[in-house]
């Protein structure tokens, strides 16, 4: 079995104060679906990917990963420690 | 011109008396994608949510199966032995009404059968898929089973009797095909989540 593909739609959501009903308008799909794409339960297609990379103005790589995603915020203090 | 043009779809513009040609010329006037146009003339019907919990879907799945496997007991039961079963008209329409109750949901569980791709996305559109290549592996060995059975209710059971079990087995396969890939789907859907 494929290992899961980890992403960050419920926080990246969150922060702009979205509800899953206005993600999904915008990125044209079913409102559950995005609530699946958050619990992990399923995988979305290249396609779909890029669209809500797109959407979030973000590279692909901030919003999906195979690996853990550390914390946000940890991540930005880090960049402006090494700035 | 209409003032507010965008907001109104093409129905309700020409409600207001504007015709085809005038309402694409105004869109492509107004500098609109091929994409919008034909989102604007062909909308995408709202797709429905009201799936209720997975714990529900699969009661309701088994109340409907054994519901029907019951009204096969009763029938051959209550029927007289050497008369055909008064009720057999009967059952078709009782299905129809079933079935018509689960269409009248309006879910994406129920509207796939009848609404093609439209108003599905990308994981409704596997999750059909993968229902009805389910239920085709399901059916097929079901249905041919119940050919072979009937086959030998005839044989074994000449006259009525044996004609009787036979319909009874066509009408299950019948029920068995027409409700599996909603069945399926219904079965396997997670639990909703919240719109917010």
């Amino acid at each position: 079995m494929a290992p899961p593909i980890l992403n960050r739609i419920a926080v990246l959501r969150t922060e702009r104060g979205l509800t899953r009903q206005q993600l999904a308008d915008a990125l044209e799909i079913n409102y559950q679906t995005v609530g699946y794409l958050e619990r992990g339960d399923y995988n979305p297609s290249l396609e779909l990917a890029f669209r809500i990379a797109e959407y979030f103005e973000l590279p692909l790589e901030a919003v999906f990963s195979r690996r853990p995603f550390a914390p946000m915020s940890s991540q930005l203090y880090r960049k402006e420690e090494s700035a | 011109m209409i003032d507010d043009f965008d907001k109104l779809s093409v129905t309700e513009l020409r409600l207001r008396g504007m015709t085809s040609d005038q309402i694409l010329a105004e869109q492509k006037r107004r500098g609109m994608s091929k994409q919008q146009i034909d989102a604007a003339w062909f909308p995408k019907p709202p797709t429905y949510n009201r799936i209720r919990s997975r714990r529900f879907r699969r009661s309701l799945v088994v109340a409907t199966y054994c519901g029907w496997l019951l009204a096969a007991v009763v029938i051959r039961l209550v029927t007289p032995a050497g008369q055909t079963f008064p009720l057999i008209p009967f059952v078709p329409l009782a299905n129809s009404v079933a079935l018509l109750l689960w269409f009248a949901r309006k879910t994406y569980l129920s509207r796939e059968v009848l609404s093609g791709d439209s108003g599905l996305d990308e994981r409704l559109v596997q999750n059909r898929n993968h229902a009805f290549r389910r239920s085709f592996q399901v059916f097929v060995p079901a249905a041919l089973t119940g050919w072979v059975a009937s086959l030998v209710c005839i044989w074994v059971q000449p006259g009525i009797e044996g004609f009787n079990n036979a319909v009874l087995i066509f009408l299950g396969a019948t029920l068995l095909g027409t409700t599996l890939p909603t069945v399926i789907w219904a079965w396997r859907e997670p639990d909703p989540v919240d719109s917010n």
